[in-house]
C-alpha cells in the first residue's frame, strides 16, 4: 500500500453511495437554509431601528464580538471549568467543522483541479488536530453532562410564579439531554470510524490520530480488523454522516442554534445596555411586533443557561420575576406566532413589576441577551395602556405636580440648606465651577438630608465652587423612566435641561448614581448641552479632591467596613474603584462582599420599587421557592456583610441605598452590630470637620 | 334696612343638635342691637321651645310642616318665606350635611350672599365680616359682604348618630390611641392594635387607614366618621389635617407624634413630640409589655 | 346620556406662604397645582357610567384662567369628549354662588342629564358649588355621593351619600339632577403625560364671565393672612423619654 500519508475520501463506496450522500448534503443544508430563513423573516417583522438591521454597527462590533466570543470572556464570568469546558466543546466542534470543510474542498475543488494538498505533513497536523478537537469535544461534553445529571436548581426549570407548565418548557430537559447525545453521539462515532479505519490495516502514518490509532490497536486486539473492520466502518460511516446531517439540518429548529444566535446576539447588543434605555419605541412593547429587531433575536438566542435566574434578586426574595423565563416565555409566543397583547397572557404584570432593573441578569447572560430593555419596553406598553403599577400611580402624580417623588412642595427642595452655616450658591443666577445637581431623595428624604449637608461642608472645606437649583431643580428621572412612564421622563428631562442651559458649569456633580446615570448617559441624547464626561459621582470627585491635596484626611479612621456597590454607579457605570480608594483614604480597611463590584446585589430600591410600597403576595409564587431567601434582598445583603465577622461599618454612597440599610439593618436585627455610613458622612469624619457616633 | 339675625335650628330625632347652641353664641357676636331669632321647623316646633330659649336669643318662631325629620325643600320654602318678610342683616347654620344641603340654595333663591365653614364672624358698619380658613387652615381669609343679607355656616362637630350594630363605639372611649398614614404598612397596624390592647386603650384611626381596608369604618375620626371627647386623645403619625382634626379637637389632652415638626397636629395638639412614631411604640411596649 | 361635570385646577400650600401684592391671595409660586382629588373621582364616575351605558357624552367645565385649562385637558386624557371654560382670574376668591352661578351659564342649552361635581375643593373647601350650580339650574342636589346607580333609561338615579358619624343613606333622586361626589367613589384611572400632550391639541370652548351678570350679594375678600398657631407643649428627648411621658399622660388623664 502507498505509504504516503493520506486516506481515501469515500472510500469503498460506490458512485451512486456518493450521489445519495451529496444528495442528502443538499437536503440538509436547505433545511437549514429554509430554517434560517423563516427566522431572518420572523426578525425583520419586529420595528425596525432605523430602515433595517444596522447592518454598520455590527461590522463597527465585530472586533468586540470576536474578542467576546474567541476568548469566552462573557461564558467564562463565574465558572472558569464551564469556561474550559465550553471552549472544549466550541473549538473542538469548530475545528471539525473546519475539518469536513477543508476535505469538501480538497475532494471536490482542488483535487479535480489537480492542486490536491490532503496528503504528507498536511495530513499528518490535520489528523492530529482534529483528533485533539475531537477529544477536546467530548471532555466537555462529558464535564456538561455529569453536571446536569448531578442536578444543578437553575437547571431543572422550575417556574417562580403560579403560572402553568407550557408543553414545550416541559420538554426542556428532555430538547437539553438530546442535544448533548447528539454532539457525544457524532463525536463518538467519528472516533470510532477513524478506529476502524485504521484497524483495517494500522498504517504507521496513522499514529497522527493518536486516540483513534489506539483504540484501532484494541479493536485489532479483540479480533476486529482487514474485512470486518471495513464493513464496520462503512456502516458506522452512514451513522455517522446521516447524524451529522440530520443535525446540521436541525440547526434552526432546536438549541443548536445558539451557535449562531448567541454570537449574533454578542455582536448586536447595544453598548450602552441599561444605561441608556432604549428612546423608540416610545410606547413600548405590548405585541410581538412591535420589538426591535436586535431583541427578537434575543429571545432565541437565549440557551436557558440559568444565570440570570440564579442572581436576580427578585427571584431570591421570592417575587414571581425569573428573567430567564422572561425571555424564554417571549420565545415560546415567538415560536408560535403569538398575535396578541402579550401581557398578561405570556407574561404578568406582577412578573414586570418585580424588576429592579439592577442590570445583574444582563451583566451576567454569556449571550448578550438584553433583559432589563426588554422587561422596561413590556412596562412602557402598560403605562401607555394605563396600567402602570398601582403604587406608582400617586408617585407619577406626584412628580408631575411637585417635581418630586414625595408630593413635597417645590419649596422644599433647598429646605436641607437651612441648617449650615453658610449659603449655598444659587446656580441659577451665578456662574458656578461645580452645578450640585442634589437629587430627590438627597434633598428632602431626613435620613439623607445629613449626609446632603455634610457633603455641602466638605465642599466648602476643600474651597471649591459649587452651586445648587434650589427649587428649580426636579427629578432628573432615572428611575421615572426605569418605571417606564416614559413620557414624563421626557417632559422631565425637557425640563432640567432647560434649567441647566441658563446655568453656566463646568461639571455637574451629584451623589445620587441613578441621577448621575441619567444625566451622565441619557441626558446627553436629549439636548443637553453637556457631554457625559462632564458629570461626576461624588466618590470620584471627593477622590479627586483628596489626591489633589485639597482635602486632608487627618483623622484616619482606623475602622474595618464593607462597601456596597450602588447598582447603578457599579454595574451601570463601571465605578468601582474610586469609591473604595476614597475609602481607604479615610483610613478604613475594606473586606468585601462575596458579591462585590459587578456581583454586587441590588438594595430592592431600584425600577421604581422603592415606590411600590406593597410587596407583591408571596402567595403569588410557590412556597417552596418562597422559603429560599425571601427576606428582602436588602436584609438579604445585611446577612451577607454580617457573614463577613465583625465590621464596624457598612459603607454605600446612594442617597436611597441609605433608606433600604438603615431599615434593613434596623429590621434584621443587627443594629447593634454593624453602622451604616454613606460616604460623605465617612470622608466628614476623616478630615475632622465631624466626630464620629 | 335689614337687620337681626336669623338662626336655623337643626334637630334630630326630637333632640335639639348641639350645633344650633354653637351657632347661637356666633349670633349674640354679630346681633349688635338687633334681635337674635332662632327658627323651629318642625312637624311640632313647640317640643324645642325649652331647648331653643338659650341666653341672647330674643325670639323664637315656630314654623310647624309636614315632615318628621330634615327636609331640604321644606326647609327652603319656609326659610324664603321667613326671609323675604324679615328681612334679616345674617341668617346663620350649622356647616352640617343638612345646612350644606339648605344654605347654598336658600341664597341663590332669596339673593343672599354665602359663605362656609365660617371661624368667626362681627358686625362692622351695619356690614357683616367673616372669616374662614383656605388651604387645609394654613391661611385665613376675611371676607366683606356687600349688601344686607348673608347666609352663614358655622364649623361643627357631628354629634354620632349611628352605631351600626355589634360594632364598637369610641366616642365612648377615655384615653385614644389614633394612627394615620404615618404608619406605613398594615402589618403594623396589628403591631399598634396589640399594644393598644396591652396598654388598655381605644384604637382610632384615620380616614386613609379606613379606606385602604385596615382598619374598619367605626374606629375612623374626623369629619366623615366619629367625633370623640376623650380624656387623652394620642395621635400616632398623623399629619394633622382639619377633617381629621374636626373630629377630635374637643379631647382634653391632645399629644401628638409625628417626624415633621411642621405637622398641623402641633397646633391642636396640647404635648408634641417630634419623633418616630415606631420608636416611641417600641419603647411604649416595653413600658406595657 | 349626557354628564356634565365640573372641575377645578387646585393649588396645593406647602409651609411657606407669601400673598400678592395686594394682601387678598397667595402668591401662586407658592402653590403647586393639580386637578382637584374630588373631581378626579367625579370624572373617572362620569367616564365609567358612560363606557358601562355603551354611548353618551362627557362634558367638563372649569372657571378660571388659561392655567386652569389644565385641568380640562388632563380629563380630556382621561377620556371626556368635550371641554368648556368660563374665563375669569381669581377664581379662589369667587364666592361659590358666583362659582355656580359661572358653571350654570356654561351649561346652557346642553339638556344634561346628571351634573357631577366634587364634594368641595382641597383649597377651598366650601363644599358648596355643586349645590349653588343646582340651584342655579333648578335641579335637585345630593351632597357627597359614594355610589351612582344611573343609565340615562329612567328618569331617576339611586345613589348612597354620606352623613356625618359613618351613616350612609340612599336616595332616589329624580334626574335631571346634580350631585356632588366624594373621594372614594372609585379610583380614578392613570394618564400618562404623553396622553395628556395629546389632549393639549383639543380645542377647548371659551366663555367670557362677564357676560354673566355678577349678582350685588356676593363677598369681597378683604385680606388673606396667617391665623396665629396655638403650639403644642413639646416633649423632647429620646424614645424612652417620649413613651414615659405619655404613659404618665395616660395614667393622669385616667385618674
Amino acid at each position: 500500500m502507498d505509504n504516503t500519508p493520506t486516506r481515501t475520501v469515500f472510500q469503498g463506496m460506490a458512485p451512486w453511495e456518493c450521489m445519495v450522500f451529496y444528495g442528502l448534503s443538499l437536503v440538509s443544508v436547505g433545511l437549514f437554509i429554509w430554517g434560517c430563513y423563516r427566522l431572518m423573516r420572523r426578525y425583520r417583522t419586529g420595528r425596525p431601528r432605523g430602515a433595517k438591521l444596522d447592518i454598520r454597527r455590527v461590522l463597527r462590533g465585530t472586533g468586540r464580538t470576536l474578542r467576546i466570543v474567541l476568548t469566552h470572556a462573557w461564558i467564562r464570568r463565574g465558572s472558569g471549568a464551564v469556561g474550559l469546558a465550553h471552549a472544549g466543546v466550541f473549538y473542538g466542534f469548530l475545528a471539525l467543522f473546519a475539518g469536513t470543510v477543508i476535505l469538501t474542498i480538497e475532494e471536490d475543488i482542488a483535487v479535480p483541479l489537480g492542486w490536491g494538498f490532503w496528503h504528507g505533513r498536511f495530513y499528518e497536523w490535520y489528523s492530529l488536530l482534529l483528533d485533539i478537537a475531537g477529544a477536546a469535544m467530548l471532555a466537555g461534553l462529558i464535564y456538561f453532562g455529569l453536571r446536569r445529571a448531578r442536578g444543578l436548581a437553575r437547571l431543572d426549570y422550575a417556574r417562580v410564579d403560579n403560572r402553568p407548565v407550557s408543553p414545550a418548557r416541559a420538554r426542556y430537559k428532555f430538547d437539553d439531554w438530546v442535544f448533548l447525545w447528539a454532539l457525544l453521539y457524532i463525536g463518538a462515532t467519528g472516533f470510532l470510524l477513524g478506529a476502524l479505519r485504521i484497524a483495517i490495516d494500522l498504517p504507521s502514518f496513522e499514529v497522527w490520530s493518536p486516540i483513534a490509532y489506539l483504540f484501532a490497536m484494541l479493536l485489532r486486539a479483540v479480533g476486529i480488523s482487514g474485512h470486518v473492520a471495513d464493513m464496520l466502518r462503512t456502516v458506522t460511516w452512514w451513522f455517522h454522516g446521516v447524524v451529522c446531517l440530520g443535525f446540521i439540518a436541525s440547526i434552526p429548529f432546536t438549541k443548536a442554534l445558539h451557535i449562531f444566535t448567541g454570537p449574533t446576539a454578542v455582536a448586536v447588543r447595544d453598548e450602552n445596555v441599561s444605561r441608556k434605555l432604549p428612546d423608540e419605541p416610545q410606547t413600548g412593547y405590548a405585541f410581538l411586533a412591535d420589538f426591535l429587531p436586535g431583541h427578537k433575536l434575543d429571545l432565541d438566542a437565549c440557551t436557558k443557561c440559568g444565570r440570570c435566574h440564579e442572581v436576580c434578586p427578585a427571584r431570591s426574595s421570592g417575587m414571581p420575576l425569573s428573567p430567564r423565563d422572561v425571555v424564554l416565555d417571549l420565545r415560546e409566543a415567538q415560536k408560535q406566532g403569538f398575535g396578541g397583547a402579550l401581557v398578561p397572557e405570556i407574561v404578568a404584570p406582577e412578573t414586570l413589576w418585580s424588576c429592579m432593573q439592577c442590570n445583574a441578569c444582563v451583566a451576567v447572560c454569556p449571550v448578550g441577551i438584553e433583559q432589563v430593555p426588554i422587561i422596561n419596553l413590556l412596562r412602557r406598553g402598560l403605562v401607555e395602556a394605563g396600567q402602570p403599577e398601582t403604587s406608582l400611580q400617586p408617585v407619577f402624580q406626584a412628580v408631575q405636580t411637585t417635581g418630586n417623588s414625595f408630593g413635597e412642595s417645590r419649596r422644599k427642595r433647598a429646605r436641607w440648606t437651612k441648617e449650615l452655616d453658610f449659603e449655598v450658591l444659587d446656580a441659577r443666577k451665578q456662574p458656578v465651577d461645580v452645578l450640585w445637581f442634589v437629587g430627590d431623595y438627597a434633598s428632602m428624604d431626613q435620613r439623607n438630608q445629613r449626609n446632603t449637608r455634610a457633603l455641602a461642608q466638605i465642599l466648602t472645606t476643600a474651597g471649591v465652587n459649587f452651586g445648587i437649583l434650589y427649587e428649580s431643580e426636579q427629578t432628573a428621572g432615572n428611575d421615572v423612566r426605569r418605571a417606564a412612564e416614559e413620557g414624563l421622563f421626557r417632559s422631565l428631562a425637557a425640563e432640567n435641561i432647560k434649567t441647566l442651559a441658563k446655568c453656566t458649569f463646568n461639571r455637574i456633580l451629584t451623589s445620587d448614581p441613578h441621577s448621575y446615570n441619567t444625566l451622565r448617559n441619557e441626558y446627553p441624547g436629549l439636548g443637553a448641552n453637556w457631554s457625559g464626561d462632564r458629570v461626576v459621582h461624588h466618590s470620584a470627585f471627593l477622590l479627586e479632591l483628596m489626591e489633589g491635596g485639597r482635602l486632608i484626611a487627618s483623622n484616619p479612621l482606623g475602622r474595618r467596613a464593607t462597601y456596597h456597590d450602588p447598582c447603578a454607579l457599579g454595574r451601570y457605570n463601571g465605578i468601582f474603584e474610586q469609591p473604595r480608594e476614597l475609602i481607604r483614604r479615610c483610613g478604613v480597611e475594606i473586606v468585601e462582599m462575596p458579591r462585590n463590584r459587578s456581583d454586587s446585589f441590588c438594595c430592592g430600591a431600584g425600577g421604581g420599587r422603592i415606590w411600590m410600597k406593597e410587596p407583591v403576595p408571596v402567595a403569588f409564587v410557590k412556597k417552596e421557592d418562597a422559603q429560599i431567601g425571601s427576606a428582602r434582598p436588602s436584609v438579604q445583603r445585611i446577612d451577607e456583610a454580617i457573614g463577613l465577622g465583625s465590621l464596624d461599618y457598612f459603607i454605600v454612597a446612594c442617597p436611597k441605598d441609605v433608606a433600604m440599610y438603615d431599615d434593613a439593618i434596623k429590621t434584621s436585627g443587627h443594629a447593634e452590630h454593624i453602622q451604616l455610613k454613606e460616604i460623605s458622612e465617612l470622608v466628614s469624619e476623616a478630615i475632622g470637620l465631624a466626630s464620629s457616633r | 334696612m335689614s337687620e337681626g339675625i336669623l338662626i336655623v335650628a337643626e334637630h334630630l330625632r326630637g333632640e335639639l343638635c348641639e350645633i344650633t347652641r354653637e351657632v347661637v353664641s356666633a349670633g349674640k357676636q354679630l346681633k349688635g342691637k338687633g334681635r337674635l331669632t332662632i327658627a323651629l321647623i318642625a312637624r311640632d316646633p313647640s317640643a324645642f321651645v325649652a331647648a331653643a330659649s338659650l341666653e341672647g336669643v330674643d325670639e323664637i318662631i315656630e314654623v310647624p310642616v309636614n315632615a318628621s325629620e330634615f327636609n331640604a325643600d321644606i326647609y327652603i320654602e319656609a326659610l324664603e318665606a321667613i326671609v323675604r318678610e324679615r328681612k334679616p342683616a345674617a341668617v346663620l347654620m350649622g356647616f352640617t350635611a343638612y345646612g350644606m344641603e339648605t344654605g347654598p340654595t336658600l341664597a341663590v333663591r332669596a339673593g343672599l350672599g354665602f359663605a362656609s365653614d365660617v371661624v368667626s364672624c362681627s358686625m362692622e358698619g351695619g356690614k357683616v365680616l367673616a372669616r374662614r380658613r383656605f388651604h387645609g387652615g394654613k391661611v385665613e381669609a376675611e371676607l366683606e359682604f356687600r349688601d344686607d343679607a348673608v347666609l352663614l355656616l358655622r364649623i361643627c362637630h357631628r354629634e354620632f348618630i349611628d352605631p351600626p350594630a355589634n360594632e364598637l363605639d369610641i366616642s365612648t372611649a377615655d384615653v385614644i390611641m389614633a394612627i394615620g398614614r404615618g404608619i406605613g404598612e398594615r402589618e403594623n397596624v396589628q403591631k399598634v392594635e396589640a399594644l393598644a390592647e396591652r396598654m388598655g386603650v381605644t384604637l382610632a384611626a384615620s380616614r386613609p387607614l379606613v379606606d385602604a381596608g385596615w382598619v374598619p369604618k367605626y374606629r375612623q375620626v374626623g369629619q366623615s366618621g366619629t367625633t370623640v371627647k376623650p380624656k387623652l386623645y394620642l395621635a400616632l403619625g398623623i399629619s394633622g389635617a382639619f377633617q381629621h382634626v374636626a373630629g377630635m379637637k374637643k379631647s382634653e389632652v391632645i399629644v401628638g407624634v409625628n417626624e415633621d415638626p411642621q405637622a398641623p397636629i402641633f397646633n391642636v395638639a396640647h404635648y408634641g413630640a417630634v419623633a418616630d412614631l415606631f420608636d416611641v411604640v417600641d419603647e411604649l411596649e416595653k413600658l406595657w409589655g | 346620556m349626557k354628564t356634565i361635570v365640573c372641575v377645578k385646577w387646585t393649588g396645593a400650600l406647602g409651609d411657606d406662604v407669601e400673598f400678592t401684592d395686594d394682601q387678598r391671595g397667595v402668591d401662586p409660586d407658592y402653590l403647586d397645582f393639580a386637578l382637584n382629588e374630588w373631581d378626579a373621582c367625579a370624572i373617572e364616575e362620569a367616564l365609567r357610567m358612560r363606557d358601562a351605558a355603551d354611548g353618551g357624552e362627557v362634558i367638563v367645565v372649569t372657571v378660571g384662567g388659561e392655567d386652569s385649562e389644565k385641568a380640562l385637558v388632563r380629563c380630556l386624557a382621561m377620556g371626556a369628549d368635550r371641554a368648556v371654560r368660563v374665563a375669569s382670574d381669581d377664581v379662589t376668591l369667587v364666592d361659590p354662588i358666583r362659582l355656580g352661578q359661572l358653571l350654570a351659564a356654561a351649561m346652557q342649552g346642553e339638556q344634561a342629564d346628571l351634573v357631577l361635581c366634587g364634594a368641595q375643593s382641597s383649597d377651598a373647601a366650601q363644599g358648596a358649588t355643586g349645590s349653588a350650580v343646582a340651584a342655579f339650574l333648578g335641579f335637585p342636589c345630593v351632597a357627597v355621593v359614594t355610589k351612582v346607580e344611573y343609565d340615562g333609561s329612567v328618569g331617576k338615579a339611586r345613589v348612597h351619600r354620606e352623613l356625618g358619624g359613618g351613616v350612609v343613606e340612599v336616595v332616589d333622586v329624580r334626574t335631571p339632577a346634580v350631585l356632588t361626589i366624594q373621594t372614594g367613589i372609585n379610583e380614578p384611572r392613570y394618564v400618562t403625560l404623553r396622553a395628556i400632550q395629546q389632549a393639549s391639541q383639543a380645542e377647548i370652548r371659551v366663555i367670557d364671565a362677564e357676560t354673566v351678570p355678577l349678582r350685588e350679594t356676593g363677598y369681597q375678600v378683604r385680606r388673606m393672612f396667617v391665623p396665629p398657631k396655638a403650639q403644642a407643649e413639646l416633649i423632647v428627648g429620646s424614645s424612652e423619654a417620649i413613651a414615659q411621658r405619655i404613659t404618665k399622660l395616660i395614667q393622669e388623664a385616667r385618674a
